[in-house]
């Protein structure tokens, strides 16, 4: 089993490391709009002096610490994996005895995220020099709690992608699909602003919903901004989430792959 | 006249190729609704912690939402598909075929393929102006909308010329099938007013990639912010970028040399 993931390593990191170009444009893109939030909202909080609490410092380390965390927990597998449905190319992967999605695709989107964080590495150091974030209060057991929580909001967020992705063997739609789940994850991860300042109905769903786990949870861990309690409650919660995706994704793909017919064949 | 003719036949056809997807078209109007809920419970949570960002009330951001979907529209509704067919032409070779049409390429190139259903959200980015206006309780001098309409034409202008010379970029580098990427990725920053934003991303979007100029600006002349010194630079700003564009598109196609040959 270790060789199929080192061969499926090698060449998905050759591949990605063709597109290097392509990736920079891609990291830019995705660069621009966190680094907007943070522009406004530390511009509230210096007229105002805080806000709810939050002072620019708390913003600034926020979202500094959110370029990471999204970069390690995000994933493009719809972007990678639908188009193989929907032309028939996935039947090559399908005759293969490894699973396609878990073994091909999950290696291709840790590959992508091993050279996107090589080039979001020296664009964080600048940032650092532009935005003077005071990250005194971040603690080592608070990285090393945040951790295991950012490998298992990984996997939910893969697996919840990998099951939209899946859709495409009932829909040619499954990109707007996607979109509307990309709304959802706007809404409930603290992308847009640390969950506490969002109105109070949006933080009591969030709190049972996973997406706050791909971003939210892990931040709070490293800023150090969590009792034991909600610590404990955050892994807790990754846990049932994790077995509820795996679930899910199973049941869509196993239903999926009886009704794939491949095109042309 | 050709041109007009020619721009009303791009739109007949375009609006037969969108009408074979009318549930795509349903679907994509259904999402833009749910992203312009997005876009106004943002502004709202904004704005329930504080009563201004950077100077600008909460109508004004409105409106500004509106200029903003106004560029945003232009580059969804020309930019990519244009862009997508060029890159295509440059690739296989059919740009041939184009240049040899008795017509200027530059206008054949990025009004070819225009993505219809969107004009809705022309509709759309007025009714937010008008309403954000209507929040905000100033009265508008007509000198000021004035002011206004001409810059926001003269911000697309400026956006569609730089348009211009990023995909006339691809004469001189083939590879270069990422050329609006770095427009798109900057044009959320037209969102919210420059005067937020730390200096050197200040200096980025209004001189670099200068989505400001299509979005604060236009704005702060219906606000009454600039002088007619200022208008008349951007006005200036406006055509002198559509002369360089042209220029920099001419100098492109005399280094096109078809894809086979």
């Amino acid at each position: 089993m270790f060789k199929i993931f080192q061969r499926f390593w090698q060449v998905n990191w050759a591949e990605q490391w063709q597109y290097r170009a392509n990736l920079l444009m891609y990291l830019l893109y995705w660069l621009v709009s966190p680094i907007i939030y943070l522009a406004v909202w530390t511009s509230i909080a210096n007229t105002k002096g805080n806000v709810n609490g939050f002072t620019a410092n708390d913003f600034i380390t926020y979202y500094m610490t959110l370029l990471i965390v999204d970069q390690i927990t995000s994933n493009i597998v719809i972007h990678t994996f639908a188009y193989k449905i929907q032309d028939g190319t996935l039947s090559g992967e399908l005759i293969r005895p490894v699973h396609p999605m878990l073994t091909n695709a999950l290696v291709n989107n840790i590959a992508f995220k091993g050279l996107t964080i090589m080039g979001l590495t020296p664009i964080w150091i600048i940032l650092f020099f532009l935005f003077r974030p005071d990250f005194s209060n971040v603690a080592l057991s608070g990285i090393l709690l945040a951790i295991p929580a950012m490998i298992m909001g990984f996997f939910i967020g893969f697996l919840l992608s990998a099951a939209i992705t899946a859709l495409a063997f009932w829909t040619t739609r499954v990109y707007s699909i996607h979109e509307f789940y990309y709304a959802l994850i706007l809404l409930f991860s603290g992308q847009f602003v640390p969950l506490t300042l969002m109105p109070k109905l949006i933080q009591d769903i969030a709190q049972f919903l996973p997406f706050q786990l791909l971003i939210y949870f892990p931040i709070q861990l490293i800023l150090g901004k969590l009792s034991s309690a909600q610590i404990l409650q955050g892994y807790v919660m990754g846990v049932i989430w994790l077995v509820v995706s795996i679930a899910i994704f199973d049941w869509i793909w196993h239903h999926g792959v009886k009704r794939f017919s491949a095109v042309g064949a | 006249m050709d041109t007009l003719k020619l721009l009303s036949a791009f739109l007949k056809v375009n609006i037969q190729m969108s009408l074979a997807y009318r549930a795509d078209t349903v679907v994509n109007i259904l999402l833009n609704i749910m992203w312009l809920g997005w876009e106004l419970l943002s502004l709202s949570i904004i704005f329930n912690n504080t009563e201004t960002i950077g100077g600008w009330g909460f109508g004004e951001l409105i409106a500004l939402l509106g200029v903003f979907r106004l560029v945003h529209t232009l580059m969804i509704a020309l930019i990519w598909p244009n862009t997508e067919k060029f890159n295509q032409s440059i690739r296989d070779g059919s740009m041939d075929y184009t240049l040899l049409q008795p017509i200027n390429s530059m206008f054949l190139v990025t009004f070819s393929r225009i993505n219809i259903w969107r004009v809705w959200d022309l509709v759309l980015a007025t009714v937010l102006i008008l309403v954000g206006i209507n929040i905000t309780g100033d009265t508008i001098t007509p000198l000021h909308l004035l002011t206004f309409i001409l810059l926001t034409i003269s911000g697309a202008i400026v956006i569609y010329s730089l348009w211009i010379v990023l995909i006339a970029l691809t004469f001189w580098f083939t590879k270069f099938d990422n050329n609006v990427t770095i427009l798109q990725a900057l044009l959320d920053a037209g969102r919210y007013p420059v005067t937020v934003y730390p200096v050197w991303l200040r200096i980025i979007v209004t001189f670099i990639i200068p989505v400001a100029v299509a979005t604060t600006v236009p704005l702060q002349a219906l606000r009454g912010d600039l002088n007619i010194s200022r208008i008349l630079m951007f006005l200036a700003i406006g055509i002198a970028s559509f002369l360089f564009a042209s220029r920099v598109w001419k100098a492109g196609l005399k280094r096109y040399s078809g894809a086979s040959s």
